[in-house]
């Protein structure tokens, strides 16, 4: 039976989720070099895959840790991700401590990093049958170019820096494109049925209702 | 193009202001140039000029006129 967890990093308040199954892992955006690694050890969890929702080093800080752990684990990304994870730039590494300060933890020293490219990089979409399950990804620019939404089982989605709950989706930072959002993840996201479960990037999950998607002007 | 008006470039495309409106230019005087502009600025500004500037200088930024001084620092001359 899936297992589910998420893990919260207390500094960029990002979500990494745990999947379990028989004993192997999945991860969804690795957002930090201990917390995510420490608890995969305590599941004694073998890593098989590791999918990132964006390029943000906020969702990806843990990348290169888990890898050195687990080298044979496939990292997965949209193509667009797969280039801003190798860039100080565009993973925002360079810009972390300018955030930071200005979501009120000034003071703090963040390295600017990059991670080698991804094993597995698809143009739009990408899917895999992982342990009886059925794991897709979709590339969805806007956020960023490489953001995309990663799917469970067809009745989960995860969906990093999209529908966050209270906040409207940023399109704003460096990358991010508001004719993107409009042409593709907007539609992808207003598509989502009623009742899907949603395991947003920052913030507790929750079940979709007309509510969030009104919030999330959908 | 000279350095300067790149640098007016970077701000009329990042906040669509007027020229006349440069030097009074504020962090947080319009809407656009708060804090994800800021940081889109100067992301522009650090690919523009081929330089990376501190978070203590980024932080420090607060107008149009003040970020000319921080320029030169790194060898920009407006």
């Amino acid at each position: 039976m899936l297992r589910l967890e998420r893990w919260t990093d207390p500094l960029t308040e990002s979500n990494c989720y745990l999947l379990g199954e028989g004993g192997y892992g999945a991860v969804i955006d690795p957002n930090d070099p201990k917390g995510p690694l420490e608890r995969l050890e305590e599941l004694g969890w073998e890593v098989e895959w590791i999918l990132l929702t964006h390029e943000h080093c906020d969702h990806m800080a843990g990348l290169e840790a888990l890898r050195r752990r687990w080298p044979g684990a496939q990292v997965v990304c949209s193509a667009a991700c797969n280039e801003g994870i190798q860039s100080r730039r565009q993973n925002m590494s360079l810009m972390m401590e300018v955030y930071l300060s200005f979501r009120g933890k000034p003071g703090v020293s963040y390295a600017p990093f990059v991670c080698r490219p991804a094993e597995v990089a698809y143009d739009l979409r990408w899917e895999t049958v992982w342990r009886g399950h059925r794991l897709t990804a979709q590339a969805l620019p806007g956020h960023t170019p490489g953001s995309a939404c990663i799917g469970l089982d067809g009745e989960r989605v995860f969906t990093g820096d999209y529908l966050i709950p209270g906040e409207e989706v940023i399109l704003r930072l460096p990358g991010g494109d508001e004719g993107d959002y409009r042409r593709s993840a907007r539609p992808f996201l207003a598509g989502l049925p009623l009742g899907m479960a949603i395991c947003p990037g920052h913030g507790a999950p929750y079940t979709l209702t007309e509510k969030e998607r009104s919030e999330h002007g959908l | 193009m000279t350095n300067l008006e790149k640098y007016d470039k970077l701000f009329f495309d990042a906040f669509k202001v007027k020229a006349v409106e440069l030097p009074s230019l504020k962090y947080q005087g319009i809407a656009l140039w708060d804090s994800l502009g800021h940081m889109d600025l100067i992301g522009a500004m650090e690919e523009t000029f081929k330089i990376s500037i501190s978070t203590i200088d980024v932080l420090d930024f607060s107008s149009y006129e003040k970020g000319k001084e921080i320029l030169a620092k790194y060898g920009v001359e407006l």
